[in-house]
C-alpha cells in the first residue's frame, strides 16, 4: 500500500514562498466554488457526510462542530486554527506549514465563511517561530489578491506550553492569559474566544477541506474505513531508517508505515499519539491505524529492543508533570506523584505498593482530571503496566 | 443569558495584548526586566502580578536575567534516544543547564519536544532549529552567535 | 424558569434551568465537598473534590460547573466517586506541611474536615512539601503558601469582590502559587489595606488574621506533675 497524498498533495511540489505556484494548482478554487455555488449550510452538510473527523487527536467530527459554531446565537464568531503541535513525536503539522501555506490559509477561509466568521486566529508554536515570516507572507499574497474578503487572518504565537494545544487553554492564551485548561461545558462551538462561538481545528483538518469541496464528499468518504475517512498524515520517528512525514489511507496497518515506509527493524513497543498516547507491543504491528483502533494525532516512535520501556515512561511522565499547567488537582499533584514512583523503578528501587499505587492513581486522574491531558496522562502508565508488567516487577527492590 | 451580545469588552482587548507585548519584549530585550513588566501592567490596567503570572508561565519567556542567546536542547523522547547533545554543549561553552555562561554570551537550557523529531538529536539556537547534529558542528554553529 | 426532574442517588429530584448539578444536591440536602467552590465567587472547576458520576459520562464530572440536564442520573456517593475524592485529597494532603495541631484554622480548616469526612489519614502518595516562609509583616493577614492549596478563592475574592487584584497566579504546574506582585517579598500593607475580605475564603490555614498579641496569662499556669523515669 503505497502513500496516498491528498493533504500532502502540494508539498515540495509547490513553492511556498510564492501564490502563484499554488494558483497554478487548482489554489482558491474550492474557496471560489464554497462562495459562488455554495451556501453556509451546504458546505457545512457536505464536510458533515465527507465523515471527515479533526485530526489534532480527539477525532470530533469537523462537519458537527461547523454546524453548532454556526447555529450558535451572535454575530461575532471566530475560527482558529491549532497550530501549537506541541504532542512529543509530532512534526506533520510543521511539515505542513512549512511546504504549503496556502492550503490552510484556504481551508481556514472556507470554514470562516461555513460558520460566519470573519476572523481567524492560527496559533502557532513558540518553536515553530522560525515559520512566521513564510506563514505571515502567504497570508499577506493571499489578502493582496482578494482572497480574504471580508475575512482577517492574524497568527498569534504560542510562549512555549505544551497545554496551549488543549483547545480551551489555546483559547485563553489568544485572550493573553495563562493557558490553563477551562471547565467544560460550555464548549467552544457555543462559548470559546472571547467567550464567542468559536470553531478551532487542527492544521491537518483544515488542509482537508479544499480538496473535498472541490472533489465532493463521495470522493473523500469511499477512502479510508467505516468511521474513519479520508486519509491521515502521520510523523514517524524514533528507532527507524527513514523519521519522516507519510500520509496513508486511514484504515492502513501500522506495519505499512513502520517497516514499509520508516524501515524499522523489528522494535520492541512503539508509542502512538505522543506523551498522552498508547504504548503498544511491536507484536501488534498489524493493528490499523484508524479511530476505531489507534491513532491519536498520528505521532509514531519506535523503540527497538535495546530500549527500557521504564525509563521511557519515566521520561514520558516528567514531560507532562513539566508542561501540567497546574489548575486542577489530579493533574497537578498526581502527575508529579508518579514521576516519583517511576524514578524508583527506574533505579531499582520500587515496592509492591507502588504498582497498585501508580494503577489507582491512574483510575483516579483519569476519571477527575479537569482536562483531557490530565486524563490521559496516565495512559502510558497503565499501558506498560498491563503490556510490559514483568519490566516493572524485575525493579522491585528486594531485600 | 445571552453571552453573544454586545462587543467584546475593551478590557478583554487590552488584555488579550498582554501575551503579545511580552513575547515582543522578550524578543528585543532577551528578557522581561521587572521595570518593564510593571510599566507594562500599569498601561494595561493590570496588576503586576497578573504579569508575572504570564512570563512565569511560558517556557520561552524569561522573568529573570537570560543570556543574549540562548540555546535549547531538545530532551523528548525521538531526541533522548539519540545522544543528547547535553555533554557536547556544555563542553563547548563551559556551563550546564539552567546556568549562563560569565560572558552571558549564552543561556543553557533543555526543552521539551520542537517538533524536529525525523532531524534527532535537535536543538534551537534562538529561534533557529538544528537537527541532525553531531558533537562536531557544535563549534560551527555557535559562532554565529554572539 | 422551566423546571425539569434528573435523578439523584435514585431519588427523583427537580431543578431549574441554569442550575448545577452541585446546586440541586444541596437544594436536596445531598452533601458534596467542595475547596474551590463559594456561591459568592466565580467557577473554578480546579479542586476536582466534588466530582460526582453522571450516567453515560466517560469520566466523573465536576459538580460545581456542569449544568444539570433533564432526565441526569447522578451518583454523588458511589464508590467510584468516594475513591476518586479519597485519591485526590491524598495528593493534596501529600505536599500539605502535617502541622495541623499547631495551625491557626485547626478544627475550622475544610481540608482536614472532608479528609476525616472521606477518611483519609496519611496519604499513601509521596510529594515534596511545598516550604514558603510566613508572611507576617501585615497587620492584617498573615500568609503561609506552604499551605495553600490553590484553589484560587483568595485570588477570586481580592478581584471579584474586594476588586483590587492583588493577587494573581504565577508559574506552572506543581510550582505554580498564588503571588503577589513579583513573588519577592512578604505581602506588607503597601500592597494590601485592611479589607481581609479573602481571608474567610481560604479552605486551609495559609491565609489568616494575624493573631492578636498574647496577653499575660492571669490564672495560675498549669503545671504537669509526673514521675519523669530515671
Amino acid at each position: 500500500m503505497p502513500e496516498k497524498r491528498i493533504v500532502l498533495r502540494n508539498c515540495g511540489v509547490l513553492d511556498p514562498k510564492d501564490i502563484s505556484t499554488y494558483l497554478e494548482k487548482d489554489g482558491f478554487k474550492a474557496w471560489q466554488k464554497a462562495r459562488t455555488e455554495l451556501s453556509p449550510e451546504q458546505l457545512i452538510a457536505e464536510i458533515k457526510a465527507s465523515g471527515l473527523r479533526g485530526r489534532g487527536g480527539a477525532g470530533f467530527p469537523c462537519g458537527l462542530k461547523w454546524e453548532l459554531t454556526s447555529k450558535a446565537p451572535g454575530d461575532e464568531k471566530y475560527v482558529v486554527c491549532n497550530a501549537d503541535e506541541g504532542e512529543v513525536g509530532t512534526f506533520k503539522d510543521r511539515y505542513i506549514l512549512e511546504n504549503d501555506p496556502f492550503t490552510l490559509i484556504e481551508g481556514l477561509a472556507i470554514a470562516g465563511y461555513a460558520i460566519g466568521a470573519r476572523k481567524g486566529y492560527i496559533y502557532l508554536r513558540a518553536e515553530y517561530h522560525y515559520l512566521l515570516d513564510l506563514l505571515t507572507g502567504a497570508i499577506n499574497q493571499a489578502r493582496d489578491r482578494g482572497l480574504l474578503e471580508q475575512f482577517d487572518i492574524e497568527i498569534r504565537q504560542g510562549a512555549g506550553a505544551y497545554i496551549c494545544g488543549e483547545e480551551s487553554a489555546l483559547m485563553d492564551s489568544i485572550e493573553g492569559k495563562r493557558g490553563e485548561a477551562r471547565y467544560k461545558p460550555p464548549f467552544p462551538p457555543s462559548r470559546g474566544l472571547w467567550q464567542r462561538p468559536t470553531v478551532i481545528n487542527n492544521v491537518e483538518t483544515l488542509m482537508n477541506i479544499p480538496q473535498i469541496i472541490l472533489n465532493g464528499c463521495n470522493w473523500f468518504s469511499q477512502m479510508g474505513t467505516e468511521r474513519s475517512k479520508g486519509t491521515k498524515v502521520f510523523s514517524v520517528s524514533g528507532d527507524v531508517q527513514r523519521p519522516a512525514v507519510y500520509e496513508l489511507v486511514m484504515g492502513s496497518p501500522l506495519r505499512e508505515l513502520v517497516e514499509g515506509l520508516a524501515r524499522a527493524k523489528a522494535g520492541r513497543f512503539i508509542q502512538i499519539g505522543g506523551a498522552t498516547g498508547r504504548i503498544v507491543p511491536y507484536e501488534m504491528i498489524d493493528t490499523p491505524m484508524d479511530f476505531e483502533h489507534i491513532l491519536g494525532a498520528g505521532s509514531i516512535i519506535v523503540f527497538d529492543q535495546s530500549r527500557d520501556i521504564v525509563d521511557i515512561v519515566r521520561r514520558t511522565m516528567e514531560f507532562l508533570a513539566e508542561e501540567s499547567c497546574g489548575k486542577c488537582t489530579p493533574c497537578r499533584q498526581g502527575t508529579r506523584v508518579m514521576v516519583g514512583i517511576l524514578d524508583k523503578f527506574a533505579h531499582g528501587q520500587g515496592e509492591e505498593r507502588d504498582i497498585r499505587s501508580l494503577e489507582e492513581l491512574s483510575s483516579a486522574m483519569m476519571l477527575s482530571s479537569l482536562c483531557g491531558l490530565g486524563q490521559a496522562a496516565p495512559i502510558p502508565v497503565v499501558d506498560s503496566l498491563q503490556r510490559f508488567r514483568s519490566d516493572y516487577e524485575a525493579r522491585i527492590r528486594k531485600n | 443569558m445571552n453571552s453573544t451580545a454586545g462587543d467584546i469588552s475593551a478590557e478583554a482587548k487590552k488584555r488579550g495584548k498582554l501575551l503579545v507585548l511580552l513575547e515582543q519584549a522578550q524578543d528585543k530585550l532577551g528578557c522581561l526586566p521587572k521595570e518593564f513588566m510593571a510599566r507594562l501592567a500599569a498601561s494595561l490596567g493590570l496588576s503586576i502580578s497578573e504579569v508575572y503570572g504570564l512570563a512565569t508561565f511560558y517556557s520561552f519567556l524569561s522573568p529573570g536575567p537570560s543570556g543574549r542567546n540562548v540555546i535549547r536542547v531538545c530532551k523528548s523522547l525521538p531526541c533522548y534516544l539519540k545522544d543528547l547533545l547535553i555533554e557536547s554543549v556544555k563542553r563547548e561553552i563551559g556551563v550546564g543547564p539552567g546556568e549562563t555562561t560569565s560572558d552571558g554570551r549564552f543561556s543553557f537550557e533543555l526543552t521539551n519536544c520542537i517538533g524536529a523529531c525525523d532531524q534527532a538529536p535537535a536543538m534551537m539556537v534562538n529561534h533557529d532549529v538544528y537537527g541532525g547534529l553531531t558533537p562536531e558542528e557544535l563549534p560551527r554553529i555557535l559562532e554565529r552567535y554572539k | 424558569m422551566k423546571e425539569f426532574s434528573a435523578t439523584i442517588n435514585g431519588s427523583p429530584v427537580t431543578a431549574r434551568d441554569g442550575m448545577t448539578i452541585l446546586e440541586v444536591a444541596r437544594e436536596n440536602g445531598i452533601d458534596i465537598p467542595t475547596l474551590c467552590y463559594s456561591p459568592e465567587l466565580t467557577l473554578t472547576g480546579a479542586c476536582r473534590i466534588c466530582v460526582v458520576e453522571v450516567e453515560g459520562s466517560r469520566t466523573l464530572v465536576g459538580s460545581c460547573h456542569t449544568p444539570i440536564a433533564p432526565g441526569m442520573v447522578i451518583q454523588t456517593h458511589s464508590p467510584r466517586v468516594l475513591d476518586a475524592r479519597r485519591v485526590t485529597m491524598e495528593l493534596l494532603l501529600a505536599s500539605h506541611p502535617e502541622v495541623c495541631i499547631v495551625c491557626d484554622k485547626a478544627n475550622m480548616c475544610d481540608l482536614r474536615k472532608i479528609a476525616a469526612d472521606l477518611d483519609v489519614g496519611l496519604p499513601r502518595f509521596r510529594l515534596p512539601k511545598h516550604y514558603f516562609p510566613m508572611e507576617d509583616v501585615s497587620p492584617y493577614i498573615t500568609r503561609d503558601m506552604s499551605k495553600c492549596i490553590q484553589c484560587w478563592k483568595c485570588v477570586k475574592a481580592c478581584s471579584e469582590i474586594a476588586k483590587k487584584n492583588v493577587y494573581g497566579i504565577a508559574y506552572r504546574g506543581f510550582k505554580s502559587k498564588v503571588v503577589v506582585d513579583f513573588d519577592d517579598q512578604p505581602m506588607d500593607k503597601e500592597v494590601c489595606r485592611d479589607c481581609g475580605i479573602c481571608i474567610p475564603f481560604c479552605p486551609t490555614g495559609a491565609l489568616c488574621k494575624p493573631s492578636p498579641v498574647r496577653q499575660a496569662k492571669t490564672a495560675r499556669p498549669l503545671v504537669i506533675t509526673g514521675t519523669a523515669q530515671q
